[in-house]
C-alpha cells in the first residue's frame, strides 16, 4: 500500500494561502476531564466495594444481614451497573473528552453540554444506587434500571454526550479522523441503538394514570413491562447485553488504547491498515454474537448457531486490537520495566487478548454446555473488567494525572505497587473462579457407575465451592485495596497542583473549504480489468478509506448501517418466523396473584442466582425435569431465564415442589429446609403487604400487550385475594405461620407453584370439551 | 515522537495526530489466515447444522442420550412391574437400591428429609401412613401424587423403573432408625400393618 503518498493538501492557489495564514486560538477544556477522572475513581471504589460485599455474601450468607436492600439479589445489579456504567462509563468519558479535543484540535463543542453530560450521568448513577437496592428493576442483566432512568440515560447519552461529541467533530481543525475517533463514533451510536431498542416498555403506572386518573402505588409508578416476551425478550436482551460488552467495554477502550498507549510509549501505531480492518470487522461482526448467551435454551437453534459462528469469527478482529497495542510497544519495551503506566497498559491489553480468546471458546456450544450457568462466566467477565477495563483506566489516569494536575505524580512506587497488588488480586479472582466454574459444571453433569447423578443434591455442588469463594473474596479485596492506594496517590498528586492551572493557548488553522484529496494512485494491476483496478486503488491501496476518514457524518452513517443491517439479519427472522415460538395450547397467562408474585421475583433479583431454563442435556433433565420450551415463556415479561445457577434451576419448581408450607419455611430460613444453603432469608416477605388494588393496573398493562386475560381484566384484586387466602390456609393448616393472606410471601409462592406446570395441564380447548361431556 | 526508525519497525505514514504517527505495516499473515479460516469454518458449520438432515438437533441428541442412558441402566432388569412381589424383592437390593437412593436424593429430600425423617412431607420411617395401606400404593402415590398436589405426581418425570425402585427404597425406609437429636416430623395418618414378608423364592438364592 502506498498510503504514504496519499497526502492531500489544504486548498490551493492564493486564496488558500491566505486562509492558511489565519490560525484559530483556543484552549482545551481539561476541567471536565478532571471531573470525569475523580468520578471514575469514586465509582471504582464503590463498585468494587459492593463487589467485595457480594463475594463475602456467597462465602458467608450471614453477610446478607437480613436486610432487604443489601441482599445479594438486589445488590448484584448495583455492582454490575456501577462497574460498567459508573466506573467504566466515567473512565471512557474522561478518555474521550481528553483525546477528542486534541485529535480534533478543538475545544469541546459546548461547555454547557459537557457539564450537563457530567452531572446528568452522575445523577443517573445515584438514582441507580437508590432504586436498585429498593427493588426497582426491569430484571434484565445490565438493563435493570427502570423506565424513568432509561429515559434519562437516552437524553444524557444522545442529547448531551452525542451532540457534544459530534459537534466537536464538525468543528474540528484536523482534516482526517484518527482511529480512536472511529471507535468513539461506533461507541456512541451503537450504545444508543442498543439502549433504546432493549428498553421499549409499557410503564404500568402511566397507563393506570391515563385510565383511572390516579396511580395506586409507587411500585406501579416505577414498574414497566417490556414489549417483548419470552424468547424474543431473551434475544433482544442478549443482543443488548453482549453488545454492551462490545460497545461500552470494548470499542471505547480500544479508542482509549489507540490514543493513550502511543502517547505513553512515544511510539507510532504498529499498523494503520490493521486498524482499518479490525475496526470494521469488529463493528460488523460483534452485533451478531449475542445469542451465544442462550445456547441450549429455548432459543431457535439457527440463532444460537449464528451467535456461535460470529463469535468465532470475532476472535481475529479482536486480536487485531491486541496486536496493534502490543506491537506498538516495539522499541519501548525497556520503558515497561520502569513506567507503571505502560505496565498497566501491557497487562490490560494482555487480558483483552485472553478474554477475547476465551469468549469465542466459551461460545462453542459444547464448551458452553459445561460453562454456562457456572462461575466460569464470572471469571471471564472479571478478567475483562478488572484486567482490561480496569488496568487501561488506571494506566490512563496515571498518565493523565501529572498532565491534568500539572505536577509530578506523587509516587511512582505506589503506582507500581497498585499495579502488582491489582494483578495478584485479578489472578486470585479469576483462577479461583475458573476452578469453581469447572468444578461445579463437572459436578452437575457427573454420573456414577450405576448411572445415577453423582451429586444428586444441588446443594453438594454449592458447598464444594466455599473455599473458592473465600479465595475470590481475598482477590477482590486486594484489587479494591490497590484501587484505594491509587486514589490516595492521585489525591496526593492533586495536592501538589499549582495554585492556578496553566491553560496554554493552542493554535491551529481552521479547515479550508477547498481541500483537495491527493490524486488517486495508479492501479498496480496491469491486466486492464476495471473492477480489479478499482479494488486495488480503493481498497488495497486504501484510497477510499483514507478519504472516508475526513467525512465524520458519512463515516457515522456507515457504522450505523453496519450495526443495523447485522442486527436485522437476526432480528427479522426472530420476530417473524413462526417456528421460533411454538405456542403450547395449555400454557395460560399468570393469575393476577401469580403476576404480582412474579414481579416480586423480579424485584428481589431472584434471577441473579436462579435460572428458569432447563437445557436439553440429559444430566439436566434428570435433575430438573423436562427441558424448557419456547412456548412456555410467552407470557414472561421480562423473561427470567437467568445466567447463573448459584441456586438450582426453578423452571419446573411448580411441578417438583408445589408445597406452600415448604416455601414459607424456606423463605423464612433457607437452611431450615435445605441444610447448607447459602440463600439469604427473606423475613420482610412475611411483613410487607400485597397491594391488591395495584394489581389491576398490572393486569391491564399485560392485557394491552396482548396477554389474553379474560375475567381478570375486571376482577384482578378479588381473584388475587381469593388465591392468596387459599395459599395462606395451606400454610397455616400445616402448622406454618398464620395470617399470611395479605403478605408478599404468598404471592411469590403462588408464582413458584405455577412455574413449569402448564405443560402438564390439559390444553385449554380439551378442558371445555371435557366439561361439555358431563 | 516520530523517530527515524522507519527501517526497523516499518514504514512511517506521513500523517500524524496530536503527535501520534502510524506505521504502514501489513496485517500479519497468520492473522489473515486464521480470520479467513474462521469465516470458512463458520459458513460450513452454520449451513451444515442448520440445514443438513445428518445433523441431529439438540432435542434429538437429548432423546438419544436419554434412551441410551436408560438402556444402559436398565438393560439387566428390563421393565419392572409395580406389583407387590417386585417391590418386596427389590427392598435392600445391593445393586438397585443405590439407584433409587440417587432418585430420592434428587427429588424427595427437600420435603421428606435426607433420611426420610419428614419435613413438610410425612416422615417415611415410622409406621404411620397418610395416603396408603399397602406396599404397592407407594408406587401409586409416587406416580400420581397425593394430598391434592402437595405431593406432586412424578409419573411424568421419572422412568417407570425408577418409580418401582423408589417405591422399594421408600418401603425399606420404614423402621429405619433416625439418629437421636434429629428433628422428625410428627406422625400423620394411621398405623398400617407391616409390609408382607419377602417371598422366599425371590430372596433366597
Amino acid at each position: 500500500m502506498s498510503a504514504a503518498r496519499l497526502q492531500g493538501h489544504e486548498g490551493g492557489g492564493a486564496d488558500a494561502a491566505r486562509a492558511n495564514d489565519h490560525l484559530d486560538e483556543f484552549v482545551y477544556d481539561d476541567k471536565i476531564v478532571r471531573m470525569f477522572v475523580w468520578a471514575t475513581l469514586l465509582w471504582a471504589f464503590i463498585a468494587m466495594l459492593v463487589g467485595v460485599v457480594l463475594a463475602l455474601q456467597l462465602a458467608l450468607p450471614e453477610a446478607n444481614l437480613g436486610l432487604a436492600w443489601v441482599t445479594f439479589g438486589r445488590l448484584r445489579p448495583l455492582h454490575t451497573n456501577a462497574a460498567i456504567f459508573a466506573f467504566a462509563g466515567n473512565a471512557i468519558f474522561a478518555a474521550i473528552y481528553y483525546s477528542t479535543q486534541r485529535l480534533c484540535k478543538a475545544r469541546m463543542f459546548s461547555d454547557r453540554l459537557s457539564r450537563l453530560h457530567f452531572w446528568g450521568w452522575q445523577g443517573i448513577i445515584v438514582s441507580a444506587a437508590l432504586t436498585l437496592p429498593l427493588g426497582f428493576t426491569q430484571g434484565k442483566e445490565y438493563a435493570e434500571l427502570e423506565w424513568p432512568i432509561d429515559l434519562a440515560i437516552a437524553v444524557v447519552w444522545v442529547g448531551f454526550f452525542g451532540v457534544n461529541f459530534f459537534g466537536t467533530l464538525i468543528r474540528r481543525r484536523e482534516r482526517h479522523m484518527y482511529v480512536a475517533l472511529w471507535f468513539y463514533i461506533a461507541t456512541i451510536v451503537t450504545v444508543a441503538i442498543l439502549h433504546i431498542f432493549n428498553n421499549l416498555w409499557i410503564p404500568v403506572g402511566v397507563l393506570e394514570f391515563f385510565k383511572t386518573g390516579e396511580v395506586s402505588s409507587f411500585d406501579n409508578l416505577m414498574k414497566s413491562y417490556p414489549i417483548y416476551s419470552g424468547v424474543q425478550d431473551a434475544f433482544m436482551q442478549w443482543w443488548y447485553g453482549h453488545n454492551a460488552v462490545a460497545f461500552f467495554l470494548t470499542t471505547p477502550f480500544l479508542g482509549l488504547m489507540y490514543y493513550f498507549l502511543p502517547k505513553a510509549a512515544e511510539r507510532p501505531i504498529f499498523s494503520y491498515r490493521l486498524s482499518i480492518v479490525h475496526f470494521w470487522s469488529i463493528v460488523f461482526i460483534y452485533i451478531w454474537a449475542g445469542p451465544h448467551h442462550l445456547h441450549y435454551t429455548a432459543l431457535a437453534a439457527w440463532a444460537s448457531s449464528l451467535g456461535m459462528v460470529f463469535s468465532l469469527m470475532l476472535w481475529m478482529p479482536s486480536w487485531g486490537g491486541m496486536i496493534n497495542g502490543l506491537l506498538t510497544l516495539r522499541g519501548a519495551w525497556n520503558k515497561v520495566a520502569t513506567d507503571p503506566v505502560l505496565k498497566f497498559f501491557v497487562v490490560g491489553i494482555t487480558f483483552y487478548g485472553m478474554s477475547t480468546f476465551e469468549g469465542p471458546m466459551l461460545s462453542i456450544k459444547s464448551v458452553n454446555a459445561l460453562s454456562h450457568y457456572t462461575d466460569w462466566t464470572i471469571a471471564h467477565v472479571h478478567s475483562g473488567t478488572l484486567g482490561w477495563n480496569g488496568f487501561m483506566t488506571f494506566g490512563m489516569i496515571y498518565w493523565l494525572a501529572p498532565r491534568l494536575f500539572q505536577t509530578k505524580l506523587y509516587s511512582v512506587k505506589a503506582a507500581t505497587a497498585h499495579f502488582w497488588i491489582g494483578t495478584i488480586g485479578i489472578l486470585l479472582y479469576v483462577i479461583s473462579m475458573y476452578t469453581a466454574g469447572v468444578t461445579q459444571g463437572l459436578m452437575w453433569r457427573a454420573f456414577d457407575s450405576t448411572g445415577r447423578l453423582a451429586y444428586p443434591q444441588f446443594i453438594e455442588t454449592v458447598t464444594r465451592l466455599a473455599p473458592f469463594y473465600w479465595i475470590r473474596a481475598i482477590g477482590g479485596t486486594m484489587y479494591l485495596a490497590s484501587v484505594g492506594l491509587g486514589i490516595w496517590n492521585i489525591w496526593m498528586t492533586w495536592r501538589t497542583r499549582p495554585p492556578q492551572y496553566d491553560e496554554p493557548i493552542q493554535y491551529a488553522a481552521p479547515l479550508s473549504k477547498n481541500y483537495q484529496d491527493p490524486p488517486k494512485p495508479e492501479s498496480r494491476l496491469h491486466a486492464n480489468i476495471a473492477f480489479g483496478d478499482k479494488v486495488d486503488v480503493n481498497i488495497l491501496q486504501g484510497w477510499w478509506h483514507r478519504r472516508l476518514e475526513r467525512f465524520p457524518m458519512k463515516f457515522t452513517v456507515l457504522v450505523i448501517v453496519a450495526v443495523i443491517v447485522a442486527s436485522l439479519f437476526e432480528a427479522i427472522p426472530m420476530f417473524t418466523v413462526k417456528s421460533v415460538v411454538k405456542t403450547i395450547d395449555s400454557v395460560q397467562p399468570y393469575t393476577p396473584l401469580e403476576l404480582y408474585g412474579r414481579d416480586l421475583y423480579v424485584a428481589e433479583g431472584c434471577y441473579n442466582c436462579h435460572s428458569q431454563m432447563i437445557r436439553p442435556i440429559f444430566a439436566e433433565t434428570k435433575r430438573y425435569g423436562e427441558y424448557s420450551k419456547a412456548g412456555e415463556s410467552i407470557y414472561d415479561r421480562p423473561f427470567q431465564w437467568g445466567s447463573r445457577r448459584i441456586g438450582p434451576d426453578l423452571a419446573r419448581e411448580g411441578q417438583t415442589n408445589p408445597n406452600a408450607p415448604w416455601h414459607a419455611r424456606h423463605f423464612a430460613e433457607p437452611t431450615d429446609t435445605s441444610p447448607g444453603s447459602i440463600m439469604p432469608s427473606y423475613p420482610w416477605l412475611f411483613e410487607k403487604k400485597i397491594e391488591f388494588e395495584s394489581i389491576q393496573a398490572r393486569v391491564d398493562a399485560m392485557a394491552m400487550l396482548g396477554v389474553p386475560y379474560g375475567e381478570a381484566i375486571n376482577n384482578a384484586p378479588q381473584m388475587a385475594r381469593e388465591q392468596a387466602a387459599a395459599i395462606a390456609l395451606e400454610i397455616e393448616s400445616d402448622g406454618g405461620r398464620p395470617n399470611l393472606a395479605d403478605k408478599q410471601v404468598v404471592a411469590l409462592i403462588a408464582y413458584l407453584k405455577r412455574l413449569g406446570t402448564d405443560i402438564l395441564s390439559p390444553p385449554a380447548g380439551d378442558a371445555t370439551a371435557a366439561g361439555g361431556e358431563e | 515522537m516520530t523517530q527515524p526508525d522507519s527501517g526497523q519497525y516499518g514504514h512511517l505514514l506521513e500523517h500524524e495526530y496530536d503527535g501520534i504517527a502510524e506505521y504502514d505495516n501489513p496485517t500479519p499473515g497468520w492473522w489473515h489466515t486464521i480470520f479467513l479460516g474462521s469465516v470458512l469454518f463458520s459458513v460450513f458449520y452454520f449451513f451444515f447444522f442448520t440445514f443438513s438432515p445428518m445433523a441431529l438437533t439438540e432435542e434429538e441428541q437429548h432423546a438419544e442420550a436419554q434412551r441410551r442412558e436408560f438402556q444402559k441402566l436398565f438393560a439387566e432388569i428390563g421393565e419392572l412391574e409395580a406389583d407387590q412381589a417386585t417391590i418386596l424383592s427389590l427392598m435392600g437390593d445391593p445393586q438397585w437400591m443405590p439407584v433409587a437412593e440417587g432418585v430420592f436424593a434428587t427429588n424427595c429430600v427437600s420435603c421428606h428429609g435426607s433420611m426420610g425423617q419428614g419435613l413438610v412431607g410425612p416422615n417415611l420411617t415410622d409406621d404411620y401412613f397418610k395416603n396408603l395401606t399397602e406396599i404397592t400404593q407407594i408406587a401409586e402415590v409416587i406416580q400420581n401424587g397425593a394430598a391434592s398436589g402437595a405431593m406432586p405426581a412424578w409419573g411424568n418425570r421419572l422412568h417407570p423403573n425408577e418409580i418401582v425402585l423408589l417405591a422399594a427404597y421408600v418401603a425399606d425406609m420404614r423402621g429405619r432408625t433416625i439418629p437421636p437429636g434429629t428433628r422428625t416430623r410428627d406422625p400423620e395418618g394411621e398405623v398400617i400393618p407391616p409390609w408382607p414378608p419377602v417371598p422366599d423364592s425371590v430372596s433366597g438364592e
